[in-house]
């Protein structure tokens, strides 16, 4: 009778015999790649988090909807709040697909080739860090996984920001390792050393640890990437991969099962089938700089649409928003993405590009007190930036950069200097939901006037998000 | 010739009886024979002892040399042997009774009649005996009788084993005819238990019947409805009123997080998903078993109660045919009271004013419709539902075919459930050791769903409860537009949007307009089984069963909306399942009678193997969305597939020991080993004991002459049963899912652990003991079964709630918790007959329930039902029953500034007017002045403490009235609607209550907070606010009958006809303000399971229905 209760399982592997070939390990790999996307925008809150909390955004849409949103937007934050759970989940996932990856692929597993395994683990341990870089931002001191773990030891204690910065510095290092520097063909989109590097450089200057962040940089730099000469081409499907990317969350449209953005949708205009989120705000507006002819920084139009321009191709309708505005940068035109699959988008989010980069070369050389070498980075940012009148045939008076737009920065005084740079990483990186991050380590006193209309936020409670309640209920060492 | 084998006549019998009682003797010769006896306890002392040796003797000599030394007579008439005195007046009383009638009495008058079944079938065999005489008879084979009597003034007593007693005045009458009813509750009844069947009064475990004719013209459309409110501890809940809804059947409470449904055996065929798919006028019987003597013999899937259906069969004699139908109209009840357009505006513009925003410009709200929504969405509906059968037979072979009709039609549009029923069942004799049988139901049923419950969370469901979006939909919006098409977003009169004022939800109506979600299933259910009886006390019985079960699912996503693209592209998704499932059993049966005690062994063998395979293809792109282009093939857009296949076994040994002593003691000890391929080799199998006793005191010399006291048996037992339903593979984590991420601009495929496994796992195991006391008083009028008993589930299959940072990979299962219910449990009847023309009967039944964790093995307490923004409404933890409510406690309102500032903080930017909470606790676990995830407490539970029913029928001549009324009480609900239509934070619709009983000012009210989206944040964070009493007590079904007799209907060859009017759900008595208390796990919550009962999203309610109906016999 024992052949009878013999019943293998079918169609899925047990866990022991998986990673057994070099195909596996890679499906395994691009599994953890998934919790990027932002096919569902709305468990994917990262823009809410980032930007809505900040001063650059707010919620948009019909008051009510979404409340929970609206309540990040108001600092009513609670750990019941439908944003910050989702995000800590979904970071979260993302780390348990890389401890399995990595867990499956020790050296010792020699079913795998040596190429694969490393660069598998490469790509995994890329994505934790990436993962955690944005949990320990969110959240501040977290639960650190490193492999996956038994019911027992997942009920673990948070640990100090300090761990888990050690953990992402180990893993950005071993990743740069282990990864090539580009991919071709289907691989395109995959963690490269570039994108390690970057993030190692980005760990290191939210640790404030100037000296290595600028050297890190200078590495990425060192790898060949360029800036775009049009700033918006990192904006538009048909450059999303462009030599500036550094690292970007892929999306395609028409896929089955859906791998499109759902961006697309959630912060097009109602008219045009989107649902209004994310509206810009006028304080964002204003940190564009203007030449005294009243000539704006064209990298605002291209972040946003706004009364009397076109949006994109069709005429701007005020009624569409209530600020004023409506975001363009995660938004295609009607003739690309029609209205039907609105929520199928097809642009990539940029989540490291060089401009990136260089401005936080800039600010940790800044920092180091090399204010020359922090303003060769800054302005190799303003000079792409006002050259887009050189290259952007569609802007008025294209071939000719305007009297007096996007000067090169010229003081060395440390003080200036970092305000000046804060001031471009506003305007060249608004709206990719970096801002919140931004301000909270600029320290208190920017935070505070940077929300000053914001007469629920209390720094000390809003530097991190309250870790989420389903966490608290289910992980009982925790220490909160 | 070997027909001659077959009737009873000339059926050879060997019996050995020494000193036992007649009762006993008759019963072991009706078994071997086929027979039953017919007699009357009042005429013929059954207790008195005898003595009887026979060897393969004729039926008729057997009972001559049995019944002759006791001055009786008998007469064989087909399969009933009618015992009478052998002076057929009574002149000579039996010697047992000679004491108590002293007086010979002198004979004038001579009384003739004639006693008839309902069906006007003359009833041989009744005893018809004076009031307060022994002087009596019998009646003939026609059911005629004649007495003779001193004078027509007395009354007479008719009696007949398996009917209803009736006392018939004579008043001066000579001539009386008399209708006996059937009497289901008698205690000759067989009850079916594990692999035989058990006389009523030999249990000793605790089992519940329902009988056909208490489902009679119920508009019931699945056998599981049929159990509502009939058994004692057996809760039935419908998830919600919608055609086709899952019904939640629990036997003695919830004993698990994982899997309560119990086992179904339908005609010795297990299954867990037949039951829906068999029409509930094909069954006979429905017997419950809920204690663990009786169910255990099931082994490792019984802890949940076994469900033993047994379907009807032929009956040798002529062919008979049957019909029945009935025809109704559904409609809804109870609706919510909401605002109306004005009362909306009004509301709006507080809030509007309150919180800083434009409000509703009055020439605006002047051109609005005023919409009320539920109406819109909730219509008549009809429902009918026709049957014929045809039965009959031989001595040798019976046969019944039947076939059956049943559409239901939804409230909301595009609901439906419509069944078609084939049956036929066959038994044939082969040769005297050769019996064969089959059976075999065919079905086909095809359910329509739109969105029932829920608000769309979740894959896998219909998706949002159309109802819930009826009552968010404010009433200013149109249905329609000018054009007639569905509006989709509200618009002012020049045309602009207006979202912001009227809500920016889907319109009800079109999205039930659009629903198409189709489930056709294909069924066959039957069985086939040789019976082999080599020598008389031996039965060898083999049965093969298949349960085969074919899912074709089908919805279309049609592209709707008019402002907006819902569905957009158009998709058509399908999917085919085909469940094979056989079962081999083979027992054996061997009865031994030593002096006065009978021992019954059991042995079998079991082997389950159950496969499902699957496959499911979806396609976008519809240009034209006609149903006449709803095919794969039409389909221009992205096309995906998926397919798959499991396997499961289960291989069995058990053994059963009955024993009874002088129909006195009694006791029954059940053994099973069951080894499963769900678990890793070397912990395949697990052996599970029970064992029960009984003692019958009325046999007792000492209790035997108190008359009154027709039965008094005391039962105990104790035990272990299983719970197997754990999935297929819980012991090996798993690595698959379907991620996919586009490298390059290519859909890639991504592969990980998608659940996570526990070598060590093993059975959940239930310990459970039950005492039970039934009593038979007033010659069995009155009769009452009480049970207590205490239900330990151990090693309960907890899935380990993971904190939410341990990734997706699923939750292991561990064998941590324990779990208990106990309870007390009654079920009472009592039937009496007033005159000659009226009679009634009550039976009732209640039960309490106490479910309690009792540990959870050191694991965290796990959440349940997502009611909101990641928000569980429940949690299960140790010392409180499975599934509590887990809330913030609602301290009313806040009336003043200073009752804020004093009051533990509650966030930014509370204001009088504003709910208050109770600070409860902090992280150190004393309150510290914040109100936040620490004040939540346990509120209640969703468990009933108490479930009742109660059945009434009343009759006079040919008229009958039944009531049926079915109750919970003690349970708590959630309206988790209430917090969008109550809580006010956007533009939904509210109910009338919060648009107009809202605070305004210091004391005003304590109830509803005031009106300000901005504060809703706060007012309408889950707490006690929307926790409600779930209590309900419903008239299920008032039903008026009228049966007309012989004289009418023998010209149209009819044998009976009943023609009846009845009412579902007529009343409903209760203090929940949802639309129906009446609900299960809401689709969200479907994973939770028994963790997230009584939640309520915005249910689809309950219908009311009014039917018709006719029963026919030719």
């Amino acid at each position: 009778c024992d052949s009878f209760l013999d019943q293998p399982v079918l169609g899925q592997y047990e866990a022991g015999q998986f990673f057994t070939s070099d195909t596996n390990a890679i499906l395994a790999v691009n599994a953890a790649y998934v919790p990027l996307s932002f096919r569902d925008a709305g468990s994917n809150t990262i823009w809410v988090l980032g930007d809505v909390a900040s001063d650059d955004a707010v919620k948009g849409s019909n008051p009510g909807d979404q409340a929970d949103f609206e309540n990040i937007d108001i600092f009513n934050i609670t750990p019941i709040n439908a944003a910050v759970e989702a995000q800590w989940r979904r970071d979260y996932d993302g780390i348990f697909k890389c401890n399995v990856v990595l867990d499956g692929l020790p050296e010792s597993n020699t079913n795998i080739s040596a190429t694969v395994r490393q660069q598998a683990r490469g790509q995994a341990l890329f994505l934790r860090a990436y993962y955690y870089f944005e949990l320990t931002n969110l959240y501040g001191n977290i639960p650190l996984r490193v492999k996956v773990e038994t019911p027992e030891e997942l009920q673990s204690p948070a640990v100090p920001q300090a761990q888990i910065y050690a953990q992402i510095e180990a893993d950005c290092q071993a990743a740069a390792d282990a990864l090539p520097a580009t991919w071709t063909g289907t691989d395109v989109g995959r963690a490269t050393k570039g994108a390690a590097l970057a993030l190692l450089t980005k760990a290191y200057l939210f640790q404030k640890k100037w000296a290595p962040a600028a050297q890190t940089a200078q590495a990425v730099g060192a790898l060949g990437y360029k800036l775009q000469p049009v700033f918006a081409d990192n904006f538009r499907a048909a450059t999303d991969n462009n030599q500036e990317i550094i690292f970007s969350v892929q999306h395609t449209t028409g896929l089955s099962p859906n791998q499109g953005s759902g961006l697309n949708q959630w912060f097009a205009p109602r008219p045009q089938n989107g649902y209004g989120f994310f509206l810009p705000t006028q304080s964002l507006v204003d940190n564009f700089e203007r030449t005294s002819d009243g000539v704006v920084d064209p990298r605002l139009d291209y972040t946003l649409g706004r009364a009397g321009q076109s949006f994109f191709g069709v005429a701007f309708d005020p009624g569409w928003t209530s600020t004023g505005y409506v975001s363009k940068k995660h938004l295609q035109p009607l003739t690309e993405i029609p209205a039907t699959i609105k929520g199928d988008g097809n642009l990539n989010y940029q989540a490291l590009r060089y401009a990136d980069v260089l401005l936080m070369q800039a600010e940790a050389l800044n920092e180091s007190g090399n204010g020359a070498g922090a303003l060769m980075a800054l302005n190799q940012v303003r000079k792409r930036a006002r050259e887009s009148y050189l290259y952007d045939t569609s802007l008025p008076n294209a071939g000719t950069v305007p009297d007096g737009l996007l000067p090169d920065i010229t003081t060395t005084d440390q003080s200036q200097l970092r305000e000046l740079i804060r001031r471009e990483r506003r305007s060249e990186l608004a709206l990719e939901f970096h801002r919140y991050f931004d301000i909270i380590r600029y320290g208190e006193a920017y935070a505070r006037q940077a929300l000053a209309d914001r007469p629920n936020f209390n720094y000390a409670r809003n530097q991190f998000y309250p870790i989420p309640q389903s966490e608290r209920d289910t992980n009982r060492n925790l220490g909160l | 010739a070997p027909a001659s084998h077959q009737d009873p006549a000339n059926r050879r019998i060997s019996v050995q009886v020494s000193n036992q009682a007649l009762k006993t003797a008759l019963h072991l010769i009706g078994q071997q024979a086929g027979v039953k006896f017919v007699y009357s306890p009042r005429l013929i002392d059954p207790q008195q002892r005898v003595t009887l040796r026979a060897h393969e003797q004729p039926l008729p000599d057997v009972l001559q040399q049995l019944l002759a030394p006791l001055h009786l007579d008998f007469e064989i008439l087909q399969k009933q042997v009618v015992i009478s005195k052998a002076t057929a007046t009574g002149a000579v009383p039996p010697p047992t009774l000679e004491a108590r009638n002293a007086h010979p009495v002198p004979v004038e008058t001579t009384i003739t009649g004639r006693v008839t079944q309902a069906n006007g079938e003359g009833l041989p065999g009744v005893t018809v005996v004076v009031k307060g005489t022994t002087n009596g008879t019998t009646s003939d084979a026609d059911g005629n009788f004649t007495l003779s009597l001193p004078d027509a003034s007395g009354t007479l007593v008719v009696s007949a084993i398996g009917f209803i007693t009736q006392e018939v005045s004579l008043q001066g009458r000579t001539q009386v005819s008399v209708v006996l009813q059937t009497d289901v509750k008698s205690l000759d009844d067989v009850v079916v238990i594990g692999y035989t069947t058990q006389r009523k009064a030999d249990l000793t475990g605790a089992v519940s019947q329902v009988n056909q004719a208490d489902i009679n013209g119920l508009p019931v459309t699945g056998p599981a409805q049929i159990l509502q409110g009939k058994a004692a501890g057996v809760a039935i809940t419908q998830a919600t009123g919608a055609p086709g809804e899952n019904i939640a059947v629990r036997i003695r409470g919830v004993g698990t997080i994982n899997d309560n449904d119990p086992l179904y055996i339908i005609d010795g065929v297990p299954t867990k998903t037949g039951i829906n798919q068999i029409s509930p006028n094909d069954i006979e019987s429905i017997n419950i078993l809920k204690d663990a003597s009786s169910a255990a013999i099931y082994g490792a899937r019984a802890s949940n109660g076994v469900v033993i259906v047994t379907t009807k069969r032929g009956k040798a004699g002529k062919p008979r045919l049957t019909a029945s139908a009935y025809a109704g109209v559904q409609t809804a009840s109870n609706l919510i009271n909401m605002a109306n357009t004005s009362q909306y505006v009004a509301a709006y513009n507080v809030a509007a004013q309150n919180d800083g925003r434009e409000q509703i410009p009055a020439d605006v709200a002047a051109t609005l419709p005023d919409v009320n929504w539920l109406k819109e969405v909730l219509k008549p509906a009809r429902q009918y539902n026709g049957q014929l059968d045809v039965s009959g037979g031989t001595e040798n072979s019976q046969y019944i075919v039947s076939g059956s009709y049943l559409k239901q039609d939804g409230l909301i549009e595009n609901s439906s459930f419509d069944r078609y029923n084939l049956r036929t069942a066959v038994n044939t004799t082969l040769s005297r050791f050769v019996k064969i049988g089959t059976n075999a139901n065919l079905s086909y049923s095809k359910t329509r769903q739109v969105g029932t419950s829920g608000d769309g969370f979740g894959d896998g469901n219909p998706g949002a409860s159309i109802v819930r979006f009826a009552l968010f939909r404010t009433p200013g919006t149109p249905v329609r537009n000018d054009q007639g098409q569905f509006v989709d977003l509200p618009r002012t009169p020049d045309g602009a949007l207006a979202t912001a004022f009227l809500g920016d939800g889907i319109n009800p109506v079109a999205l039930a307009d659009a629903a198409d979600r189709n489930f056709n299933r294909y069924n066959l259910l039957g069985n086939a089984y040789l019976e082999i009886t080599p020598v008389e006390s031996l039965r060898i019985r083999s049965d093969y069963g298949v349960t085969f079960l074919i899912t074709d699912y089908k919805q279309f996503f049609k592209t709707f909306g008019v402002d907006r693209s819902f569905n957009s592209p158009a998709q058509l998704a399908q999917s085919n399942t085909k469940e094979f499932n056989y079962n081999w059993t083979n027992t054996a049966v061997y009865e031994l009678p030593v002096g006065k005690s009978t021992f019954n062994f059991l042995l079998g063998t079991e082997a389950i193997k159950n496969n499902v395979t699957a496959i499911s293809a979806s396609r976008r792109g519809y240009v034209d969305q006609s149903p006449t282009f709803q095919y794969l093939d039409n389909g221009t857009g992205v096309q995906q597939n998926g397919g798959g296949e499991a396997h499961s076994a289960l291989f069995s040994g058990f053994a059963r020991l009955s024993y009874d002593y002088d129909s006195r003691y009694l006791a029954s000890f059940n053994f099973r080993r069951d080894g499963s391929s769900q678990f890793i080799p070397g912990r395949r199998a697990e052996s599970f004991y029970s064992g029960s006793v009984g003692w019958n005191l009325a046999q007792e010399r000492f209790l035997r002459d108190v008359s009154a006291l027709s039965l008094l048996k005391l039962r105990a037992s104790v035990g272990q049963l299983g719970n197997s339903s754990i999935g297929n593979y819980p012991y090996a984590s798993l690595v698959g899912g379907n991620f996919y991420y586009p490298f390059g601009g290519v859909s890639t495929q991504g592969l990980s652990v998608v659940s996570k496994g526990n070598p060590n796992l093993r059975w959940e195991t239930s310990t459970q003991s039950d005492v039970g006391l039934d009593i038979g008083l007033l010659q069995g009028a009155l009769q009452l079964t009480l049970d207590y008993f205490v239900k330990n589930t151990s090693n309960v299959l907890l899935f380990l709630p993971q904190p939410s940072s341990a990734g997706n990979g699923g939750n292991p299962a561990v064998n941590a918790g324990k779990i208990r219910n106990q309870g007390f449990e009654l079920e009472l009847s009592y039937r009496n007959t007033i005159g000659n023309d009226w009679s009634y009967n009550l039976s009732g039944n209640l039960a309490t329930l106490k479910n309690e964790v009792r540990d959870l093995g050191g694991t965290p307490p796990s959440v349940g039902g997502r009611i909101d923004n990641n928000y569980f409404a429940t949690l299960t933890d140790v010392g409180r029953p499975i599934g509590s409510f887990y809330l913030l406690q609602a301290d009313g309102i806040f009336q003043t500034a200073e009752e804020v500032f004093t009051h533990a903080y509650q966030g930014p930017g509370i204001q009088p007017g504003d709910v208050k909470f109770k600070d409860i606790s902090g992280p150190n676990g004393v309150p510290d002045g914040v109100i936040d995830g620490n004040d939540r407490t346990f509120v209640g539970s969703p468990i009933p403490k108490l479930t009742y029913g109660l059945t009434g029928n009343l009759r006079y001549k040919s008229l009958d009235l039944s009531a049926f009324f079915q109750g919970v009480q003690g349970n708590k609900l959630y309206n988790q609607v209430n917090t969008d239509i109550e809580g006010f934070y956007r533009a939904f619709n509210l109910t009338e209550r919060a648009a107009t009983n809202y605070w305004t000012g210091p004391g005003s009210t304590n109830e509803f907070p005031r009106l300000s989206w901005v504060g809703a944040s706060n007012n309408k964070q889950p707490s006690t606010r929307f926790l409600e009493d779930g209590s309900y007590l419903r008239l299920k079904n008032i039903q008026l009958g009228y049966t007309f007799g012989d004289k009418l209907l023998s010209p149209l060859k009819v044998a009976s006809v009943r023609l009846y009017v009845s009412a579902q759900n007529l009343l409903t008595f209760t203090k929940y303000t949802g639309l129906d208390p009446e609900q299960g796990t809401n689709s969200n919550s479907l994973g939770d399971g028994v963790r997230a009962t009584g939640i309520d999203f915005g249910t689809y309610p309950s219908a009311r229905t009014f039917t018709v109906g006719i029963n026919a016999g030719f």
